[in-house]
Parts: C-alpha cells; structure tokens; sequence
C-alpha cells in the first residue's frame, strides 16, 4: 500500500510536469478560455443575459475543463505510443496507479482554471463575489472529474495522431450542448431533452447554479450533479477497462 | 555455467497466426544473446513474453527461479527491458528522468546517486543533464532509453532494437556502450542489424516465422553455413539457401 502510494505521487509528479511544459497546454486551458471570457463579456454582456458574468465565468469554467479531456488524453497517447507505459508496468507500477497519476496531475491545473476564470470575472463584474464563489470552485472539481475521465478513456483508445481530432468532438460538445453560447428557448423540444441527458449543460448548469444561488435543489442542482456523475462513474469504469486492455495489448 | 533463463515450449498464437511457436531454449548468466529474425519472426513476442509483458498461450519460461506465469512481479524485479520504441519522459530533463524512474524503482536517494553517477559516467551525460529529453537527438534520446533500463540494476536486460533508426557513429556509440555491460548482466538483444549481432553477441539464435532455427556461437554459425559473416549466414538459414 506504502509503496503503491508513492508510486502514484512519483508518476503524478511527472505527469504534472509534462502537461505544464506543454505550452499548447497552457495556450488552450488557461489563456484562450480567458481571452474568450473577456472578449465575449466585452461585446455581449449587454445584448444578452447569456454572457452576463455570473453565467459566463461558469460556463467558461467548465469549458476549459473540456481542454482537460484533450491533453490528458494526448499524454496517454504519447506514452503508449512511445512505449513508455510498457516500461513504466515492467517496473512494477499498476495500471490503477497510472490512472490515479493521470487524473491526480490535473486537479491543480483545474483549480487554477477556476480560480483564475472566476477571480478575472470578479474583477470585471464585482457583483459576483460571494462566497457562492466558493462552492463553484468546489463543484467545478467535481465536474472536471468528467473530463479527466473522458480523457483518460480517449487516451487508452486512440493513438497519438488521432487523439486531437476525437478530442474536438468532447470540446465542441460541451461548446454547443452546454448552451453556454445560445439561448436555448429557441431550441426544439427533443433538442432540449437530448441537451439534457448528456452531461456537458448539466456540468454547466450545475456550476452556474452553485454559484447563483439554488432555488430549487432537486431541479438546480441535484439532477445535474446525478447526471455528471453517473457519466463520470461510467467513464472512469470503461476508462480503466480499456486502459488494463491496451497496457496488455501494447 | 548457470542457466538465467529457461524457456520450454513456449508459444504465443494471436488469433489464426502463431507469433512463437514452441520454443525451447536456454540463456546463460551474464552471456550477450542476440535472437534475430526478420519481421514478424517471433522475435518481440519473445522478449514481451519473458518480461511477463505478454501472456504466453502454452508452455513456460523460468528466469532464474521464477516462472513468468507464477511470478511476475518478482520477475519484474529482476529484470528491465529497453523497447525499440524510445521510451522516455519527453518534457522532464535528462536528469529528471533518472530520477524519476529511479524512484519508481524503488531506489533510495544514496543507492541512486550512486547509480547516477555511474550511468552518468558510461554514457556521458554530464553535458546534457539538464537538457529537456525531447530536446536531445535521436542518439541521445536512445541512450537515455538505454540508461533508464539500467537504473534498477536488472540482472536481465531486454533490448529490443536498440539502435534501430540511428546514424552510423550513435550506432557505434551504442555498441560500446552496449559491450561494456557485457558480463555484468544478462542481456538479450534483439536486431535487424547483422553487423550488430557480430559485433556484441556471446551467443545468437535465429527465429523464423515463430521457430528458432539455429542456437549457437558466431564460430558454429559460420560452421553450419560456411559462411563467413553472420549476414551470409542468416540469409542461409532464413531463405534455406535459395538466396545465397
């Protein structure tokens, strides 16, 4: 167990650093989200509420955390690829502690996405300084747990070229069906209930609502989070399936 | 002399295809064995499966006391395996990568500074320690992949074409760096380089479509061939004469 644990802090160590000395990495989960946040409060915020900041930080939060699925699921790509993985597993290491490295080595970069996306929104909008913050911060936890698992998933199943282009289809599902950038009234019906059973608006709802205040906690808060996390259980379950697999394979 | 590794019929079939097909063979303590073959022969599927990488579909090996079906993880303790692929942590610093796989290895900070500065030593890394990985050339990276398999001081080293893909003097830099180990491990050496098998190997073995075909020194292979080289005599014994 002693030992199982430091394997798992040596390999979050290293994958930490790896995804911190990717500038594309930084680029995509820290300052395109911010420049976007900024640049869509500028030119929005007075034509539609959709971009006021107390629904815009959020969404930007759980957008970026979208980036998470992409990098996390490239470093797995790389290191399969370049057989990496297989020499880390004759050391002895298990795949469970790679999947905890992975996904421990992004909670850092996700709480410095929330913290940074809310704290550049406060300044902007003093009025959504509360201690909601707080929460949405906690809560954004929760749902980047999603992302990473979606990742870890993407990485044991594709190879390092295919990666980027899979990758997309999480960030422009969670860009389009989260609702972040549209009113969806506009939307049809079975539109709305399909944006509803997948986790992406739910992962916003959930963190928009944290940080707004819950009215309802059943409706605003208790069904998305039921949601997120049934996907996220799911995902980590095939993730480490799949990965078990392809360590073998490999 | 003592046996390292023993292999009594093993064999690997992927679906309709068998990759090893019965192999029987033994690995002496501290000898070079270089197995070749050309592609597909069996040769990785091999190694895969000695380093308990791979589950064979019958038959059994024994490194030293240990049987790769019973006793991986002590396996895994013994031994450490250089893939073809360059297998190293792009992003972290020569020496970040030696101290991140020494650590994984379960190496104390003394015994591994130790260890550091005798891999420093043999492959000269003292120039480019602090050089991030993905940085270096394709020989320095090969090497770095090299050392890494070192650190935990194996007993049996796997090396897997290790010089595939580089130039003429990283291949040459290499193969002394690779004859220097000679002696104070087991090593075994898979290549497509004829050469190469000349050059370093104790003992060779020749694999074809899953089969081994020869055993024996470079002298006994010129012997049974009468050939003068082992290029000569692998196209002998893989094409059956047709192309010599």
């Amino acid at each position: 167990m002693k030992k199982s644990l430091s394997r798992i802090i040596i390999l979050t160590k290293r994958d930490f650093k790896e995804i911190l000395r990717d500038p594309l990495s930084l680029i995509f989960t820290l300052g395109m989200p911010l420049f976007m946040e900024v640049l869509f409060y500028l030119i929005f915020h007075k034509l539609t509420p959709q971009f006021e900041m107390k629904y815009l930080a959020p969404g930007i939060v759980v957008f970026a955390q979208s980036f998470i699925a992409l990098f996390v699921g490239l470093l797995i790509a790389i290191d399969r690829s370049t057989s990496f993985l297989t020499r880390l597993y004759v050391s002895n290491a298990k795949s469970y502690e790679f999947i905890f490295s992975y996904a421990l080595s992004m909670i850092p970069i996700i709480f410095v996405q929330s913290l940074l996306f809310f704290l550049v929104g406060g300044i902007i909008d003093s009025s959504i300084f509360s201690i909601n913050m707080v929460f949405a911060i906690l809560i954004s936890i929760v749902t980047s747990l999603l992302f990473i698992a979606i990742g870890i998933l993407l990485g044991s199943l594709c190879n390092a070229k295919s990666i980027g282009g899979i990758s997309s289809i999480v960030i422009a599902g969670q860009s389009v069906l989260s609702g972040m950038w549209f009113p969806i009234e506009g939307l049809s019906e079975g539109m709305i209930t399909f944006m509803n059973i997948l986790p992406f608006r739910n992962a916003t709802k959930l963190v928009q609502n944290t940080m707004n205040g819950i009215n309802d906690v059943y409706e605003d808060f208790l069904i998305p989070l039921i949601i997120v996390l049934a996907y996220t259980i799911v995902s980590f379950i095939l993730a480490i399936v799949v990965f078990k697999r392809k360590m073998k394979s490999n | 002399m003592k046996t390292a590794i023993k292999i009594n019929d093993l064999t690997k079939t992927y679906k309709d295809v068998t990759a090893v097909d019965r192999l029987n063979l033994e690995i002496y303590e501290g000898e070079l064995f270089s197995l070749l073959g050309v592609n597909g022969a069996g040769k990785t599927t091999t190694i895969k499966m000695l380093a308990t990488l791979v589950k064979p579909t019958s038959g059994d090996a024994n490194i030293f006391d240990y049987s790769i079906l019973k006793d991986e993880e002590k396996i895994k303790d013994i031994i450490d395996i250089s893939m073809q692929e360059t297998a190293i942590a792009r992003k972290l610093t020569v020496e970040e990568n030696i101290d991140f796989y020494g650590r994984l290895s379960s190496q104390d900070k003394s015994k591994l500074n130790e260890i550091k500065k005798v891999i420093y030593e043999a492959f000269g890394f003292d120039i480019i320690a602090k050089k991030q990985a993905s940085k270096l050339s394709g020989g320095w990276q090969r090497k770095l992949s090299i050392a890494l398999a070192l650190i935990s001081k194996p007993k049996i080293l796997f090396l897997d074409e290790p010089t595939l893909g580089l130039d003429v003097i990283a291949r040459r830099e290499l193969w002394k760096t690779i004859n220097e180990l000679k002696g104070k491990m087991t090593i075994i050496l898979t290549t497509h380089y004829m050469e190469e098998a000349e050059a370093l190997s104790d003992r060779i073995g020749i694999m074809k479509d899953g089969k081994l075909m020869f055993v024996g020194t470079k002298e006994e292979l010129f012997s049974k061939t009468g050939k003068a080289n082992v290029e000569d005599s692998f196209i002998e014994i893989v094409s059956g004469g047709k192309l010599s």
